[in-house]
């Protein structure tokens, strides 16, 4: 399939990556945190797929599945957790839950 | 080998009633039944024994009756019961006087809070005597060996209250574990070089062993025989074990349990006949102990310490004649002794309560008009003590010293006679001062402090000429019986114990032969030189205890040197003390004070202070903050790909 320009992808996917690591790291909600990693899965997804077509194996298809779940999976954990901690205490700053702290 | 199925009865009865009887001080049954029940089991044990002897005297002069019970799976460690000369003849007396002494506990025990208690331990140690004695191997023995022991810690501690008889309850036992580990050593030894402890496989082949082998082996036994016995140097519980309530210094310290070291060296002798050293090491011990026991009971004053003391003197001539290899006299002393001095044993506990508790021979007297019961039996077990015909000691005894004489060893011959003299000065002397002369109060009433102390007396129920219950009077009536009648039993022979044959057929000691066979008595001019001899110097040294303890004794006057050095037996504690116990001490403290706190402990803290150390510094990583962590992943990320970026 002559053509297929991967780059393009391989940019999209580079900078949704970033995003998703600069929302990790600079916001405090957890819940703008859980968004932020989902970017990065989104990232990590988007590039097996190109990959997977420029190749055209489908081993790349069957990950991009494998994160979609896996996400979902961990999605519903988050929030779990989320929940409870809104339950427990009214801050929703994940810098004030620290109780781990060597 | 016949079997039969009535020996396991004879431990088995006794440690049955043990179980039984502690369970009913569980339960609070009645207590009139539970002794009751104590006294049946070690009678029935008795029946057990005689019905067994006399199997074995049918199956005689080559027989032996045998019940293997158990096996550990290797070759030559196991566990059965054998009936045969020695064993039975050893069995007889420990359930014999020992229901005897039963009976007279029920009465002498009455009104202690802790009565069933007493009776559940005394059955134990009645199990544990006869598996020591019935044992067919020495697997057996040190299991019986190590159980005596225990039953006697538990009854010398029988008022543990008492912080003395605590003590003399610990000291006992410690001392004995010394004797346990030559014995335990011994075993080893054994099991290496005969692959057995069997006696049937040791004891025919110690006759080809080895010098070396058998001089370690016979030493290490006697080590245990000599705590056990308390025999010179390892005496020194003996006179402290008297803390325990008088019917178990009767049983145990004085008739069974202290000869079990005597029945070691009997069974073992083959053993201790092919070693070089092994009978004259016997025979050190026991002229030793003989001296040494008669000279330090010529100072005590505590009624049960002279016994304690002549019973260590005797068991010494019971070793005597074990070294000299007369053995049948050895074993012959050991009935004849188990019934006197249980008897005297037995006569002191009376002659106590008569005094209200008190011990000290020095503030009795008189008590041969206010109780003629107790002074007729106290008088014959003291003769028979001494020797004198045809009371039961003078039969075994001399037989002993006619065997050192016959055995060619005349310096232990003129030892053993002076001991005899011994014997009877302080024998006469506790005679004479407890039954004769004028009772305390009467002596109080005469230096003119009467009345106060005598009302103060008689309100103690002091004095009061009481009837002698006839739970006591039986006993003490039997075993006067049997040491007047005791001399005229049949000596035991040593035909058809293990190793016996091949002894005889290699090399029968010929100095030996007479003495085993028990003929000593009639045959020589030696034997009538030594009886005359001995009834000598018995008459002059008990005469002059009476003249000197007697009615018309002197006021007491200050002690001398040697008479405060027997008093204290001689000093041994106060060696012990100092060259042991003290240095223990110390170590214990030091360990306790200094290597316990900063040794062990230091190390233990330094390395979690350590830990901790380096820890504080790592793990102000952990910060809680998870954005921080989140960063520190990425960067690792970052630098790993990196260096597969430039490098690669």
């Amino acid at each position: 399939m002559p053509g297929f320009a991967i780059e393009g992808y391989v940019i999209v996917s580079v900078v949704l990556f970033a995003l998703g690591i600069a929302g990790v790291l600079v916001r405090r909600s957890p819940l703008v945190m859980l968004m932020a990693i989902e970017l990065m899965w989104g990232a990590a997804a988007l590039l097996f797929l190109a990959f997977a077509r420029q190749f055209a194996l489908m081993d790349g298809h069957v990950f991009s599945f494998l994160i979609l779940v896996v996400g979902a999976a961990e999605a519903a954990i988050g929030l779990g957790l989320i929940v409870l901690l809104f339950r427990a205490r009214e801050a929703v700053d994940v810098d004030e839950v620290r109780e781990l702290r060597g | 080998m016949e079997y039969n199925w009535l020996l396991i009865l004879i431990p088995g009865l006794p440690l049955l009633g043990a179980a039984l009887i502690a369970a009913g001080a569980q339960g609070r049954w009645n207590r009139s039944f539970l002794a009751a029940l104590g006294c049946t089991a070690v009678f029935l044990a008795f029946v057990a024994t005689v019905l067994v002897r006399l199997q074995y005297n049918a199956a005689a002069p080559f027989g032996s009756v045998h019940m293997p019970l158990w096996s550990w799976g290797v070759d030559g460690v196991g566990l059965g019961l054998l009936g045969d000369s020695i064993s039975t003849w050893f069995a007889l007396v420990v359930t014999g006087v020992g229901f005897l002494i039963h009976l007279y506990s029920a009465a002498y025990m009455a009104d202690d809070p802790s009565y069933p208690r007493f009776f559940a331990k005394l059955n134990f140690f009645i199990f544990a005597m006869s598996v020591l004695v019935l044992a067919d191997g020495f697997v057996g023995m040190l299991i019986g060996w190590a159980n005596v022991g225990v039953a006697s810690y538990l009854l010398i501690g029988f008022w543990h209250a008492r912080p003395a008889a605590a003590a003399a309850a610990k000291k006992a036992y410690w001392v004995n574990t010394v004797g346990e580990i030559g014995l335990i050593l011994g075993a080893i030894v054994m099991l290496q070089h005969f692959g057995s402890l069997y006696f049937a496989d040791v004891l025919p082949q110690a006759w080809f062993a080895p010098q070396n082998v058998l001089n370690a082996v016979a030493l290490l036994l006697l080590a245990g025989a000599v705590a056990k016995s308390a025999q010179l140097p390892l005496h020194v519980w003996l006179p402290d074990a008297m803390q325990g309530p008088t019917p178990v210094s009767a049983l145990i310290h004085a008739a069974t349990m202290v000869t079990a070291g005597v029945y070691l060296v009997v069974r073992a002798y083959p053993i201790f006949e092919a070693a070089p050293w092994g009978l004259p090491a016997v025979a050190l011990v026991g002229i030793g102990s003989v001296l040494f026991g008669a000279l330090a009971a010529l100072g005590q004053n505590d009624i049960k310490r002279v016994l304690a003391f002549s019973t260590m003197s005797q068991v010494g001539y019971m070793m005597l004649g074990a070294g000299v290899g007369a053995y049948s006299a050895a074993l012959f002393h050991f009935a004849t002794h188990a019934f006197f001095k249980a008897l005297l044993f037995l006569g002191a506990g009376v002659v106590i309560h008569r005094f209200g508790g008190e011990q000290d021979i020095r503030k009795m007297g008189g008590l041969g008009k206010s109780h003629p019961f107790a002074y007729w039996t106290f008088l014959i077990g003291t003769l028979a003590l001494v020797g004198l015909p045809p009371l039961a000691g003078f039969y075994s005894k001399d037989a002993i010293v006619v065997g050192a004489l016959m055995a060619g060893r005349p310096w232990l011959w003129a030892l053993a006679v002076v001991g005899a003299g011994l014997t009877a000065f302080y024998m006469m002397r506790l005679f004479a001062l407890v039954f004769t002369g004028d009772s305390p109060e009467v002596a109080a009433f005469q230096r003119g402090e009467g009345a106060r102390q005598a009302a103060a007396a008689a309100e103690a129920g002091v004095g009061r000429s009481r009837p002698v219950p006839p739970l006591k009077m039986v006993p003490l009536v039997v075993l006067t019986l049997l040491s007047i009648v005791g001399g005229f039993f049949a000596m035991p022979d040593l035909s058809g114990v293990p190793g016996a044959a091949e002894g005889a057929r290699l090399a029968a000691p010929p100095a030996h032969e007479a003495a085993v066979a028990g003929r000593v008595l009639t045959e020589s001019s030696a034997a009538t030189l030594t009886i005359a001899l001995l009834l000598a110097v018995s008459v002059i040294g008990g005469g002059l205890a009476l003249q000197r303890f007697g009615p018309k004794r002197a006021p007491q006057t200050a002690e001398s040197g040697f008479v405060k050095a027997a008093g204290a037996g001689f000093y041994f504690d106060d060696f012990y003390r100092a060259v042991f116990v003290r240095p223990l001490r110390a170590t214990a403290g030091f360990v306790g004070d200094v290597t316990e706190p900063h040794v062990i402990d230091g190390a233990v803290n330094g390395v979690a202070r350590l830990a901790a150390t380096l820890s504080g510094a790592v793990r102000r990583v952990q910060s809680g903050y998870v954005r921080r962590y989140a960063l520190a992943l990425m960067a690792g990320v970052a630098v790993v790909l990196i260096y597969f970026v430039l490098m690669v």
